[in-house]
């Protein structure tokens, strides 16, 4: 078992395969002294890093090789401690990991970080674990087995952001390519922008991702010439196909050896210069804390084993290795930090890290295959058990293991360099074909496509395998890869592509594993979540579910169900996956059927970060509202807000307080009115709310100053250009409308009076503003604002101001809405007098005013202008304006009148003594109308003439003929006397012709 | 068995020596890709190890480098030119499609290179890619089986003599690609006469008796079809005849770099044949690539069909302007490309219809060309390098550019 550690051993072979290459090189290559020098670098690389008594185990991530190796390693020989890549203080997290459906990914987030630019907060670090990587099976087994300690050793998430170029883009988002698309810190954050819908891609959201054993060559023109002289698509299927495969079965030296080569490789010419150097500093960074450790718990170098990519596995720096020179560790910035467990997936792992789609499931197929043909058992993640039986379970899984695998071991590591000579001089091994699984694969498919609608057939699977086995040949390999398997179905099922129908790869995807959504168990969740849980379990849904859940909340059946519904819409208000379908809330509203999207399963990261900020929803979201309402720049109308989410949300009356208080020392200090339109609303429906329940003080406390703080800015925001007469009027409307409850908080009118008395406006808007309120304060009559708007219809020179003018008294409806009949009439005569050119553009105008009035408004409008106009065309005539008429007296109204008729009388219309005497004669003479009668089909039958002379009929013959023939309908209501009482003429000539007669 | 009366496919087709290409290029305005490659694939054959499938000249490998080109890693004594530029496993699938038992019918916007992957796939398998049935509206089933010469039936009777085979069925009889341009623009009753000709590989000739009643396809042949997404709905395929069709659908190149390249192989190519031999100014081509950017990715943005081009804006419309612009300065300008030129070349180019191109253009004129600052943010630096030359607002070939479109724009009225 020493011998891997015995440089003395190592080197013949080794140099025996240095001495080849460099024959190789000087054979090849014209320019063999680079090539050379080259070849010779890289050996060297390998040589040190074999030959350092720190046992240094080269990863990749989600590499399933890497991840048998480091099984088949820890069974034969377990380390006293290993040390991880990984962020030093992720370790906090670990312990969450149990009770967890991975992949799930290792979080750090801090809500606030004043050392950094404001941009990027909130910071957000995720690192994603899945369950055949190496790290995962080396935290498995530490999790484990107490005798060895897993350490993190990279630098801490708070130097990731700390070595971030500031002034860039902030980090998570959809970062510029500079390169090759990769951060220096491997942080290659692609999420951000765009929802992909429907899948689990956006997971992470804007976290920056972070791997163990990033592998990807930054360098473009390197990944170029490797893809294309291997004939791949992907950087990760030439891994797959030259590293992965062909390192998956052989021993644990060659893997390591191996490992170093390639890393050393990628680390000489793949990476960038940018890339080369970061790394270099967190190398320098993590055998800094190895050391540490080391010297601290009087570690032997040789019990330790160092998991790190393959890159770092090889670095040059000469703080590298055990015996390294030291280094002091920057400082750490005063950033608070949060560690938990995220649920991650492998879409969302793909996208992070701009890896092929479905290149995690080929990679869990292939440890799945792996692990069955070297029949071994992977070390898991467990919820821990009950205490008592904790420790002898554990010896016992420690034990056994070693014994059943020590056939299965392969020379534990007895290596020598022959190793990796052997592996480089020989033809390729590939991993053993396995055609039972590609048959497989090829009748799944065709399945799966049938059933996604492709007319697909067996014949479709001969032609796949063929075509597999044919795609395979062509690119060099002896066995069709799930690359070529996909190839070949897209080109044998998919004919044409139909929207909304998946596409033939993304069944191949679906096929080798799909993606797999990860999910935290309860047990490691944060308690605010627990609690979320817990209180949602009344609702009987199933909260783990990835898929969209829907609730019903019957709240005025089953009452229990209310603190749920609360709790939903804090939720709600905090964005973590629920939405309501049905049910409001609002001030005063009591809520009886709701049914809510839940999607907790799916957004759980969202809500254990909100875990990070408070232990119960409550807590957050208390938070919350008060930073939106403490924070400097607040103004009173956010905070007023805030003070209605906590009415809405939160039933507090302690916060209310506090807010609403904190809201009336902004409004204090606020010198304008812009807010104004938005503090009028909310005031007027807080305390509308309040009127039932009793006003809490500081709503008085705030109407009062909110009356007096108004009526001080009146005069200046008449005068001032900068005030819009919408907020002018928004003003006015809260003076006007909480002056009672603000008299009773002591305020004065009297101040009001004197600040309108101030006020010398010079827009038109304005000045009409000031009528109204004028007006209201009795300070004007309304026959002044009437002469007034008369003046100005009169004036050619003020005609073409006349809409501003209206546009601003309309806005005193707000208000106000005893001016409405006013209104009414300025508009009537506006229609009226208003020339074409002034009319015609100002109509939208007059729109664009009214909309933001609100219905209310409106509804008054349209009663007044009901109340002014004649309801039916024939009283048209003789109508004239209310307010022209020089008797101020109101007609009877029309429908009054024909109420009071009776109901076999016949129409509600007025006759003039004329009409009384045709039908007077009309009676005295029947006969001409008998035959007329008589003509129509209807039998002739006299009504007598009511008595009295007011008692008419408009016209003859409709009058008496008409209601005789139908006498239970009004008269009114037939069409035909409609037509007639519409088009009189022909009736009356008849009676006039009648009366000529007689 | 070859009948002389067919096309002019078998004239040729009597193995073209390398030595003739010279000569023949003379004598023909197009030559097809096995006489103008027959250098490079008479290499190829001869260095060729492989197992040939049937009686393939090449085996797949061969052909896949044949029509991607070698690099330095191939060790080859002869450099190979890479002819189709495109996705290295869409030709994959390609190549394993012929060797495998159904057709292949690539398909893809027009423009895209369907027909010279065809040829090239049938000149590399087969050294012929004369077999052409071209599918119009007017094609019957006898373009696609056989007919028969009437003269020599009144005189001799129906007899082998007196048929003339279709382009397919000599492919058939010699076990070469045949080839069906166009499949989807002939009627569906027209198209399914492949049917039989795919899965049973033989024609019957129910007039002739005996032996000669039926003529059996030789190992090695295949179809090539080739579609235009553009017509799809026209003439749908039938499902039997799906069945019998591998598909490969061709992108359009929205690569810039591998796009550059096209156009120029492309250009160079044409502009030979005039001998004529053109340096396009490199700024000249990043005006033409990103003015095509632009106006694909205004026609993605648009809703309706009204307000897209007719044009589909692929990379051979592009290798279009630019043979025009360049024919137009080199006979009538001072030879070297001017961007005025350019622009015009390009309106007079896209402008199909008369009113709407026209108005599609000049919004485009003058939304976004003479914003190119405007369109360059939008797309996040990828392309910094290339667009770094146009994206300087001022650069006088771009306002030269801009003036000459809206020119050749105001003459349409």
């Amino acid at each position: 078992m020493t011998s891997i550690l015995d440089p003395a051993l190592l080197d013949p072979a080794l140099q025996a395969l240095r001495t080849q290459l460099e024959a190789a090189a000087a054979a090849f290559a014209g320019d063999s002294a680079h090539l050379g020098a080259l070849l010779r670098a890289m050996i060297e690389d390998v040589q040190r890093a074999t030959a350092e008594p720190v046992e240094v185990f080269p990863v990749k991530h989600h590499s399933p090789a890497s991840a048998l190796h480091m099984l088949r390693r820890l069974r034969a020989r377990a380390p006293k401690v290993i040390y991880m890549e990984g962020c030093e203080d992720l370790n906090a997290s670990l312990a969450g990991l149990h009770h967890c459906r991975f992949p799930v990914a290792l979080q750090a987030y801090a809500p606030e970080a004043p050392a950094f630019p404001v941009d990027w907060t909130p910071l957000n670090v995720v690192l994603p674990l899945t369950e055949f990587s190496a790290e995962y099976q080396a935290i498995a087994y530490c999790l484990q087995n107490p005798g060895t300690k897993l350490v993190f050793v990279d630098r801490s998430v708070d130097h990731v952001f700390q070595w971030m170029p500031r002034g860039g883009p902030p980090p998570g988002s959809d970062d510029e390519a500079d390169d090759g698309g990769a951060e220096p810190e491997e942080a290659e954050a692609e999420a951000g922008e765009g929802e992909s819908a429907g899948n689990t891609g956006n997971l992470h959201g804007g976290a920056v991702g972070l791997q163990i054993g990033a592998m990807q060559p930054t360098f473009g023109d390197f990944l170029d010439v490797l893809l294309r002289n291997a004939k791949v698509r992907h950087y990760s299927e030439w891994w797959t196909q030259y590293v992965e495969g062909p390192t998956l079965a052989c021993d644990y030296g060659t893997y390591r050896q191996v490992f170093f080569l390639v890393g050393s490789l990628l680390r000489r010419i793949g990476i960038t210069e940018k890339d080369r150097v970061a790394d270099c500093e967190r190398e320098r960074y993590m055998w800094t804390r190895i050391r540490e450790h080391m010297k601290a718990h009087a570690i032997d170098p040789r019990e330790a084993m160092y998991v790190c990519g393959a890159i770092h596995a090889v670095s040059p720096i000469p703080e590298f290795g055990s015996k390294g020179t030291a280094w002091t560790v920057p400082a750490k910035t005063p950033t608070q930090w949060f560690y938990g467990v995220v649920p991650s997936s492998y879409a969302a792992i793909e996208r992070q890290f701009s890896l092929p789609a479905g290149e995690i499931s080929i990679a869990q197929s292939m440890w799945d295959k792996g692990l069955q043909a070297l029949d071994l058992k992977p070390f898991k993640i467990e919820a821990e058990k009950k205490e008592s039986e904790n420790k002898p379970t554990v010896r016992k899984k420690a034990a056994a293991p070693a014994a059943a695998s020590a056939p299965v071991d392969v020379v534990p590591a007895a290596v020598s360099g022959a190793g990796l000579r052997d592996f480089l001089t020989r033809p390729p091994t590939f991993v053993a074909a396995d055609d039972e699984q590609l048959m497989r694969w090829c009748v799944e498919i065709v399945r799966l496509a049938r059933k996604n609608g492709y007319t697909s057939s067996t014949a479709d699977t001969i032609a796949i395998l063929h075509t597999a086995t044919l795609l395979a040949r062509l690119r060099d390999r002896p066995h069709p890869s799930p690359y070529d398997f996909q190839d070949a179905a897209v080109t044998c099922l998919e004919k044409d592509r139909v929207p909304g129908r998946r596409d033939v790869r993304r069944l191949c995807q679906i096929l080798l594993g799909g993606d797999r959504l990860g999910r935290v168990g309860y047990e490691s969740l944060p308690p605010l979540a627990q609690d979320v849980y817990d209180r949602l379990a009344v609702l009987g849904v199933n909260l783990k579910s990835s898929r969209i859940e829907r609730a019903l909340l019957d709240i005025q059946g089953r009452p229990e169900l209310l603190p749920a519904s609360d709790l939903l819409w804090r939720l709600r208000y905090l964005g973590a996956g629920v939405r309501p379908i049905m049910g409001e809330r609002t001030l005063g509203h009591k809520p009886k059927q709701e049914s809510w999207d839940i999607e907790i399963g799916k957004h759980q990261s969202s809500l254990i970060q909100l875990g990070y900020e408070g232990l119960t929803i409550e807590q957050v979201l208390e938070k919350r509202l008060k930073a939106k309402a403490f924070e400097a720049t607040s103004r009173a109308a956010k905070a007023l807000e805030a003070a209605e989410d906590s009415v809405l949300y939160l039933r507090s009356g302690r916060l209310t307080r506090e807010l609403g208080l904190r809201a009336t020392e902004l409004l204090r200090a606020e010198l304008g009115g812009n807010d104004a339109p938005e503090i009028f609303q909310r005031v007027r429906g807080l305390v509308h709310y309040y009127r039932t329940l009793g006003m809490p003080d500081w709503i008085k406390d705030f109407v009062s100053t909110g009356y007096r703080h108004y009526a001080t800015l009146l005069p200046t925001a008449f005068t001032d250009r900068g005030t819009a007469p919408r907020q002018l009027a928004a003003m006015l409307a809260f003076i006007f409308t909480q002056e009672a409850l603000a008299f009773s908080m002591g305020c004065e009118r009297s101040q009001l009076l004197i600040a309108v008395a101030q006020a010398e406006p010079d827009d038109p808007p304005k000045i009409a503003l000031r009528w109204a309120a004028q007006w209201i304060l009795g300070q004007r009559s309304e026959d002044e604002i009437r002469a007034d708007f008369q003046h100005l219809l009169h004036s050619q020179w003020l005609l073409p101001a006349f809409p501003e003018y209206m546009a601003g008294f309309l806005l005193a409806l707000e208000f106000t809405p005893r001016i409405s009949r006013l209104a009414v009439e300025f508009l009537s005569r506006a229609f009226a007098a208003l020339p074409d050119e002034v009319l015609v553009p100002w109509l939208p105008k007059l729109v664009v005013t009214l909309r933001p009035l609100g219905s209310g408004v409106m509804q008054t409008l349209v009663k007044e202008a009901g109340l002014a106009f004649p309801r039916e065309l024939g009283k048209l005539e003789a109508w004239e304006f209310a307010w022209d008429r020089s008797v101020p007296v109101a007609p009877p109204p029309a429908p009054k009148a024909r109420s009071e008729v009776k109901p076999a009388a016949a129409l509600a219309v007025e006759r003039s003594p004329v009409e009384l005497a045709v039908a007077t004669l009309l009676r005295a003479e029947p006969a001409t109308l008998d035959a007329l009668a008589g003509l129509l089909g209807v039998a002739p039958t006299w009504t007598p003439l009511a008595g009295a002379p007011e008692a008419a009929t408009a016209s003859a013959a409709e009058a008496e003929a008409e209601p005789v023939a139908e006498p239970v309908a009004s008269a009114a209501d037939t069409p035909l006397a409609q037509l007639l009482a519409a088009h009189p003429e022909a009736l009356q000539a008849l009676a006039a012709r009648l009366q000529a007669l007689t | 068995m070859a009948k002389k009366i067919s096309t002019p496919a078998n004239i040729e087709s009597a193995a073209p020596a390398p030595a003739t290409a010279a000569a023949s290029s003379e004598t023909k305005l197009r030559m097809p890709a096995e006489e103008k490659y027959a250098a490079e694939l008479a290499y190829l054959a001869s260095v060729d190890k492989d197992p040939r499938p049937f009686a393939w000249r090449l085996s797949p490998r061969m052909i896949r480098t044949f029509i991607l080109g070698a690099g330095p890693g191939d060790s080859f004594d002869r450099p190979i030119a890479q002819k189709f530029f495109g996705d290295a496993s869409l030709v994959e699938r390609a190549i394993v499609t012929l060797a495998s038992d159904r057709g292949l019918l690539l398909i893809g916007d027009p423009g895209t290179g369907k027909s010279w992957l065809a040829e090239l796939l049938a000149a590399a398998t087969s050294g012929n890619s004369t077999h052409v049935v071209q599918g119009t509206a007017g094609t019957t089933e006898d373009h696609i089986k056989y007919s028969w010469n009437v003269a020599m039936v009144i005189a001799g009777g129906q007899s082998r003599e007196s048929m003339i085979p279709s382009p397919i069925m000599t492919a058939m009889q010699r076990g070469e690609m045949g080839r069906f341009e166009e499949l989807t623009r002939c009627g569906s009753d027209v198209q399914d006469a492949l049917i039989s000709i795919l899965s049973e590989k033989y024609i019957t000739i129910p007039e002739l008796r005996g032996d000669e009643s039926v003529v059996y396809a030789k190992p090695g042949f295949n179809m090539i079809a080739t579609a235009n997404s553009r017509d799809r709905g026209v003439n749908e395929l039938s499902t039997a005849l799906k069945r019998r069709f591998n598909f490969v659908t061709i992108p359009i190149v929205t690569n810039k770099k591998s796009e550059k390249e096209i156009v120029l192989f492309r250009t160079r190519e044409l502009m030979a044949r005039h001998t004529i031999s053109v340096d396009v100014p490199p700024t000249m081509l990043d005006i033409l690539l990103q003015t095509f950017a632009d106006l694909r990715e205004a026609t993605a943005n648009t809703a309706s069909e009204d307000q897209r081009l007719e044009s589909s804006l692929s990379t051979a419309e592009q290798i279009g302007v630019l043979e025009d612009a360049l024919l137009h300065s080199n006979f009538f300008g001072d030879k070297a490309l001017q961007p005025g030129t350019l622009a015009r070349s390009l309106v007079g180019t896209l402008v199909r219809r008369v009113p709407e191109d026209v108005s599609i253009l000049n919004k485009f004129w003058h939304a976004s060309a003479t914003e190119t600052e405007g369109v360059k943010k939008r797309k996040k630096g990828e392309e910094a390098a290339t667009s770094a030359a146009p994206k300087s607002d001022k650069s006088p070939e771009w306002e030269a550019f801009v003036a000459g479109g809206k020119q050749a724009l105001t003459s349409f009225k």
